[in-house]
């Protein structure tokens, strides 16, 4: 009797480890409590429903994908423990995570353990600039959009630009960064400053600026003031176009500008999840909407399955797990790979190097269109 | 030139916002020789009770935009001016024969108290005043477009001001504000009830207050519940600057310093403006020390 429970004790065990060894074991961190817990829960659903389809078309290489979840909470120290426990259950890859500060705190963890981390919402400039060989992103840095601010700012054929931030490190970041690009490519800066965030009246910086005559004016800061800068211009039956960075995008402009005043406004922001439409983004929205009932809440969370799906592609183009090959392939040889949001392509510094964000502008009825 | 008279009525529209909360400083700050450190916070729950009055009361149905904007100017004055009025009965009142720092420490903790108040009941995202209350037309002189509302504000803001003046200066009850302003002890000799005259400077200096936060509402549209710490901050560095207890002086203040802000932001920086506000308070508050009309009248209030 004692035999046999040994031997199917001991057949359990050899198929346990025959099956382990024919799966690809990838792990994700997410933000499944606390603060962020919506955006860490879109982030599983994402990578397992991904996962499903990559297995339910065989696998990668014949082999299976299995999903290592582990939560970080949205807070560093948890993240930290977080990143232990996932460092040594022989990964190929983490996938994750969403805040940068947590992001921060298990990165050093992984690189230490050679494991690949592809985070896809910490867009932090610091995280890719420290020389860590095993970090990737698929979000962009948020250097990133004040070259999209440069390159929407060209397109439109603009000569004379204002430019104005409200002092935040973000915004007058953005604000330096689209200045330096601009002024490189010999286009005139008519009007540089900042105003005071929270106040009422800025009809005496519309008057100034108003005095400079610009072709465009690009405000780098939020919502509330955007919302107020624009009504005050139609007051002054001043019709510049205006241009806002990421933190305009909220419906909330609208409501504050008016619609008539609002109508026209242009913004940079990543996409929202229903306005992606490459044939890989509708194909996986449908197959989203068709398990969840739901569509995910933002872009950040569609960027995870685009870690998913680009460590897939390196394992399915290399025929190996191990971390060094698949790195050097990443950031050496992938090149505009199809993702969901759009073309992915990495540098030296793990970063995503392509186009994410899009430019959006208010219709007459107060609607954020996507403009091609 | 053209640009100096735009800069002058922004100037002027804004300063005469900080005159109407200069206001309530300078009255309060004239009998007690308090701060009312929660009057900022008046003037956002001015705001805040305009926009509910506005949206429940359906009252663009009855009456045209002036008839709409008068009635709700009336009833927001009332209501804040009973707010304020329960503020000195309960923060103020038992503390009238302690150290003046207590009631300095309670003016703060009633600040405190007001914004989180209005914060948990209507939340911490922006309010938007309807946008089709008053009439958006612009005037046409001397080559610039200056909305028309912008004038009123400046317009209204001074006649309440003149209205205040002529209040205390000749009205008995203003007589009796006055007497107190100058000795509490002599004007309770004189038959004057002082509690009553406090409770009075604490209605009207509320009053304007939540008229002022009406204004803004109307005209800038967007409030927020912190948005009286700023304009709080503002009215009393004019109250200062046009020397603190007097009347007149606070008018002069709020206006000029409406104008230096503006002026600054056009001829100098944008990001220095409140610098260089700040930097004519400290030159004018080192020539004058009692402000700037501070001492050409003789008695405070």
């Amino acid at each position: 009797m004692k035999k046999i429970l040994f031997l199917a004790l001991a057949l359990c065990l050899m198929a346990g480890t025959a099956v382990a060894a024919d799966t690809i074991k990838i792990g994700l961190m997410a933000p499944l409590t606390g603060a962020w817990a919506s955006e860490g829960q879109d982030m599983q659903q994402i990578v397992e429903l991904l996962a499903d389809e990559i297995n339910m078309a065989g696998g990668i290489n014949g082999q299976k994908i299995e999903i290592v979840t582990e939560d970080d909470g949205g807070d560093p120290r948890t993240a930290a423990l977080a990143a232990q426990r996932l460092s040594t259950q022989g990964l190929v890859a983490v996938i994750g995570t969403y805040g940068s500060a947590v992001t921060e705190a298990s990165q050093g963890i992984y690189d230490e353990a050679g494991l690949i981390q592809v985070a896809n919402g910490s867009t932090a400039i610091r995280l890719s600039e420290k020389g860590l060989n095993y970090f990737m992103r698929t979000c962009p840095r948020d250097d990133e959009q004040g070259l999209v601010a440069y390159k929407a700012l060209k397109n439109g054929g603009y000569k004379s630009i204002a430019i104005l931030h409200d002092n935040s490190s973000y915004a007058k970041g953005l604000a330096d960064e689209a200045k330096t690009l601009l002024e490189k490519d010999g286009a005139n800066i008519v009007f540089y400053d900042a105003l005071t965030p929270k106040e009422n009246d800025y009809s005496a910086i519309l008057t100034k600026m108003k005095a400079a005559n610009p072709d465009v004016v690009f405000f780098t800061g939020y919502y509330g003031e955007a919302g107020l800068l624009l009504r005050q211009k139609m007051e002054m039956n001043w019709n510049v176009p205006f241009l806002g960075g990421d933190a305009t995008n909220n419906p909330d402009l609208v409501k504050i500008a008016g619609k008539e005043a609002a109508a026209g406004f242009m913004f940079l922001s990543p996409p929202v999840p229903q306005d992606l439409n490459s044939k890989e983004a509708m194909a996986f929205m449908t197959a989203y909407k068709k398990k969840y009932n739901a569509e995910p809440g933002s872009v950040w969370a569609v960027l995870s399955g685009d870690g998913l799906r680009v460590v897939a592609e390196a394992i399915k183009a290399t025929g190996s797990t191990d971390q060094d090959k698949l790195v050097a392939y990443m950031k050496n040889d992938l090149d505009n790979f199809p993702g969901l949001t759009g073309q992915i392509s990495f540098n030296d510094k793990g970063d995503r190097v392509g186009d994410l964000y899009r430019v959006y502008k208010v219709s007459a009825d107060g609607k954020f269109m996507l403009q091609p | 030139m053209e640009l100096f008279i735009q800069q002058l009525t922004n100037g002027l529209a804004v300063g005469g916002i900080y005159a109407l909360i200069a206001l309530g400083y300078t009255m309060v700050y004239g009998v007690l020789k308090l701060i009312n450190f929660a009057h900022g916070d008046l003037f956002t729950i001015g705001a805040y009770l305009g926009l509910t009055l506005l949206t429940t009361l359906g009252l663009t149905n009855y009456l045209g935009p002036f008839g709409v904007v008068i009635v709700l100017a009336l009833m927001v004055m009332g209501l804040v001016a009973i707010v304020g009025a329960a503020l000195e009965r309960v923060a103020y009142r038992p503390l009238r024969q302690s150290h003046r720092l207590s009631a300095v420490v309670s003016a703060l903790g009633a600040s405190i108290f007001f914004q989180n108040a209005v914060m948990l009941i209507y939340g911490a995202r922006y309010k938007v005043y309807p946008h089709d209350i008053l009439p958006r037309t612009a005037i046409h002189i001397f080559g610039l477009d200056i909305p028309l509302i912008r004038l009123l504000m400046l317009l209204t803001s001074i006649v309440m001001m003149i209205g205040l003046y002529l209040f205390i200066q000749r009205t008995k009850i203003g007589t009796a504000i006055r007497a107190a302003a100058i000795d509490q002890g002599a004007a309770k000799l004189m038959g004057i009830n002082v509690d009553r005259v406090i409770m009075i400077v604490f209605l009207i200096g509320p009053a304007l207050g939540g008229a002022a936060g009406l204004m803004v509402g109307l005209y800038y549209g967007q409030i927020n519940f912190t948005m009286g710490w700023l304009y709080g901050l503002k009215a009393f560095t004019a109250a200062i600057l046009g020397g603190i207890g007097n009347i007149p002086g606070a008018m002069v203040g709020g206006l000029l310093l409406g104008v230096i802000e503006a002026m600054g932001a056009a001829y100098i920086s944008i990001a220095w403006k409140d610098a260089i506000a700040f930097c004519v308070l400290i030159i004018i508050l080192i020539v004058r020390p009692t402000g700037l009309l501070g001492e050409r009248v003789a008695e405070k209030i």
